[in-house]
């Protein structure tokens, strides 16, 4: 098994108004989310969504501020899921999608570096 | 105390022979210290180069992408009291000193949704 890496891309450019209901439900999802892959073992870390600003420190130790979420190259969140290949990683990935409703999730193999 | 994700990009030259060995070797020193001093939660991995793309409508883009210097190269996660502190510890960070730059973004708060 390898493991994978799951990058939002994209911030939630128009976060549609929920209603108590709707974000309960969706807290619900999300939480049945974590325990199904938790349970079936391909879950190794839920992750978090990044806070969207945050600050780039330059190889000149310079430092330049956020927010980013206006790129493309925005990083929204992170997950890290366990896979025999990279297709299955992508079919987890449309799981999470569909879960969440939209997104766009780029899919990367850890390189086990130093291991 | 707030948890940071490190998102490292652009490390040309941390894949050139001469200098990869003296890259692991800063890499390995910095884990070390972060590790002993506790502020490094997780030394994270890089992530390999060619990847896949889950879009909205669930179609797949594969990758490479390395040609792009936006690529994420790899990550690492630490704790830090605030994003001063933190910035200050990516500063230290092998990454920075080799030529990439590193993204210091805060993990938004999903301890609710982890319980």
């Amino acid at each position: 098994m390898d493991r994978f890496m799951f990058l939002q891309r994209g911030g939630c450019e128009d976060p549609p108004e929920l209603t108590a209901q709707q974000m309960e439900a969706g807290m619900k999802a999300w939480m049945d989310w974590v325990k199904n892959g938790t349970e079936e073992g391909w879950l190794v870390d839920p992750g978090s969504p990044l806070s969207k600003t945050g600050v780039v420190v330059n190889p000149d130790m310079s430092v330049t501020d956020g927010p980013f979420a206006e790129s493309k190259e925005f990083v929204g969140g992170y997950t890290v899921v366990e896979a025999p290949d990279m297709a299955a990683a992508c079919e987890l990935a449309k799981q999470t999608i569909k879960l969440a409703g939209g997104g766009k999730i780029e899919v990367r193999k850890f390189a086990n570096a130093g291991e | 105390m707030p948890k940071y994700m490190f998102v490292y990009r652009g490390c040309e030259n941390c894949h050139e022979p001469e200098e990869m060995q003296k890259f692991m070797q800063l890499w390995m020193d910095w884990i070390q210290v972060g590790e002993e001093a506790g502020w490094l939660i997780d030394k994270g991995d890089g992530l390999e180069p060619d990847g896949a793309i889950v879009n909205p409508d669930l179609s797949i883009t594969d990758g490479p992408f390395a040609e792009s210097k936006e690529l994420v190269g790899g990550y690492s996660m630490v704790e830090a009291a605030n994003i001063a502190a933190a910035i200050e510890l990516a500063k230290g960070s092998p990454i920075a000193v080799s030529g990439g730059t590193v993204e210091v973004r805060a993990l938004a708060n999903v301890e609710m949704a982890n319980e």
